[in-house]
């Protein structure tokens, strides 16, 4: 099976996108050959999608990379370190690259795995995204199926 | 001795936590110690203004991605409350069955990934891997086999599509309830083997004592995770009784200058809700199996240390499994059909709860004639967790100079009090923050 997997808060502004892109593909009916998966602030249920019938795995995220609002970029977690300092306070803060390294080191099959960072330009409450970003989002839902097929 | 300390734990500057502990001490004198939240407004009930009832739980949900079954739970019996809305008797089955499932999940996660690292010494869960990997592994099958529970009755266990007002949108085959069955049987030798490891360590939980009003569900019937009154029991035994309608003059929300999160007391200074305010508000109803092991892990009611809330949470964790292999069990004898929604009888106005792992989730709406959400309300239970965590620290910091214990000891303890609360402060943003090393 292959997934491509949104993380972020819906209500959050643009830490939407990732979830916003599963609904675009889901509510289109996009999701052949692979299916779509909304994990919202649940970064840690990654775990459930992670076994050696995963074929391969694209996460769709809001990510701070210095481009332009909107601008996305393909990475693997290999090419990248993060800069997340978790308060450890909380099992309700969340790190997807975080959640990954720890699935690796208790020994589970870790597929090829893609992220799709999207620059966000503003992460305040609420359940809209920037237009900048909202505009793309069926862009970004091909882009992401695009890479997905190609991992 | 350590007679000055100055203690700063900012996690306003770490991204994202939004709790802060800030302790000062000097010549032996707390001159300062507070839990301060200063979280950012999120508007919610703002949000669900305007929005038909068929809507409001979808967005509610959305206010906590690790207690999303709750929020949707409290907030669809709140509608249904309003509404005139009595749901069958296998909905109510199945919601009892996907809230086992949302408690279990969030309880192995906090066991063994925030709290497990304290008591095994290590900074995080990350070194666990490395020294205890059969741990975080095992951790890390019950989550997946949570997710999946959760998933079979709610659509997907995050943000559950299932449950909608009236009952259930979509219900799972007996065959797939066998499946689920035999699952959570499998499963017994992990959630044994988290046991043991808990009562190994048990040992080692800090000895802290502070009396304290404890508020949960409670019913006649059962645990009360799903539904109930509310019921507080003070230090000296004494239980009462309220309707979930009344639960403004139980919370008494108010505002603190160190926060921005709002407090809540009732008859005490404060009180606790969570796992260890159901332990000791419902003991008598607890599983036969899940009572057994509090026992073996020498948890008996009234328990007044708040780092015991993680113990609560290991027994509880038996609770709902033993308690969903009997449900399912029902379920199985008797089938599993899709049954019509049940349509409102009326539109006004009405309240709901349920026990999330945190705590007593409550959520209140009116709707006008055409079913349009006018106005909405919800208490968390980490927001009236906040007032508890601050009279503990007032009683916690004073022992800790007295004990002669470094300012990083004493900062430990602290965050570990606050850890074992696991409490919902950062559940606003989710995005990824990266360097390129490539």
């Amino acid at each position: 099976m292959r997934y491509l997997v949104g993380v972020g808060s819906y209500v959050a502004g643009d830490d939407a996108v990732g979830p916003r892109v599963v609904e675009h593909v889901t509510v289109n009916g996009l999701d052949r050959g692979f299916e779509a998966v909304d994990l919202s602030t649940d970064a840690l249920s990654l775990v459930a999608y992670l076994s050696a019938e995963t074929e391969a795995m694209l996460v769709v995220d809001a990510a701070r990379l210095g481009l332009a609002p909107g601008d996305y970029l393909f990475f693997s977690p290999d090419e990248v370190e993060t800069r997340k300092e978790l308060s450890g306070l909380t099992t309700h803060e969340g790190d997807v690259l975080k959640v990954l390294e720890m699935a690796r080191g208790a020994g589970y099959p870790i597929p090829p795995v893609a992220i799709m960072g999207i620059e966000p330009l503003e992460m305040e409450s609420g359940i809209d995204l920037s237009g900048c970003l909202a505009e793309r989002v069926p862009e970004y839902a091909a882009a992401a199926i695009e890479r997905l097929a190609g991992l | 001795m350590s007679t000055t300390a100055r203690i700063r734990v900012d996690h306003l500057t770490r991204v994202e936590g939004h709790g802060n502990i800030v302790v000062n001490v000097t010549d032996g004198v707390v001159e300062k110690c507070e839990w301060q939240v200063p979280e950012a407004p999120r508007f919610f009930e703002s949000m669900v203004r305007g929005r038909h009832y068929s809507e409001v739980a979808r967005i509610t949900s959305r206010i906590c991605g690790i207690c999303s079954v709750g929020h949707t739970l409290a907030s669809v019996k709140a509608t249904e409350d309003a509404l005139g809305i009595e749901v069958s008797a296998q909905s109510w089955k199945l919601r009892e069955l996907l809230k086992h499932a949302e408690n279990f999940d969030s309880h192995v996660l906090h066991i063994n990934i925030l709290v497990a690292p304290d008591l095994l010494g290590a900074p995080s869960v990350f070194p666990l891997v490395a020294t205890h990997a059969d741990v975080v592994a095992r951790a890390l099958r019950l989550k997946r086999l949570a997710h999946e529970w959760g998933s079979l009755i709610g659509g997907r266990t995050t943000h559950p599509m299932s449950v909608v007002p009236g009952g259930m949108a979509a219900v799972p085959t007996v065959k797939e309830l066998k499946g689920l069955r035999e699952q959570l049987l499998a499963a017994v030798p992990d959630l044994e083997a988290a046991i043991a490891t808990v009562a190994a360590l048990a040992p080692v939980v800090p000895v802290f004592d502070r009396p304290t009003e404890y508020i949960a569900l409670s019913n006649d019937e059962d645990y009360g995770l799903y539904d109930g009154d509310i019921q507080s029991v003070l230090p000296d035994g004494t239980r009462q009784r309220y309707p979930v309608a009344d639960y403004k003059q139980v919370t008494n929300e108010f505002v603190v200058p160190q926060s921005t999160a709002k407090y809540t007391k009732h008859k005490l200074d404060s009180y606790a809700a969570g796992a260890l305010a159901r332990f000791n508000n419902n003991y008598d109803r607890l599983h036969p199996e899940a009572k057994k092991v509090a026992e073996s892990l020498g948890m008996q009611p009234l328990c007044t240390n708040p780092y015991m809330n993680t113990v609560a949470q290991a027994v509880e964790i038996v609770s709902d499994v033993y308690e969903s292999l009997a449900l399912l069990d029902e379920l199985i004898a008797t089938g599993v059909e899709l049954e019509p929604l049940v349509e409102p009888t009326r539109y006004g106005s009405g309240a709901g709860a349920t026990e999330v792992p945190r705590g007593i989730l409550f959520h209140e709406y009116e709707y006008d004639d055409a079913g349009m959400c006018v106005s909405g309300n919800c208490i968390i239970p980490t927001n009236q967790n906040h007032n508890n965590i601050q009279y503990d620290f007032e009683k916690l910091v004073p022992e800790l100079v007295a004990q002669g214990k470094s300012e990083k000891e004493m900062e430990l303890a602290l965050e570990m009090l606050v850890r074992s609360y696991d409490p919902c402060i950062s559940c606003s943003t989710h995005y990824v923050d990266v360097k390129f090393v490539r």
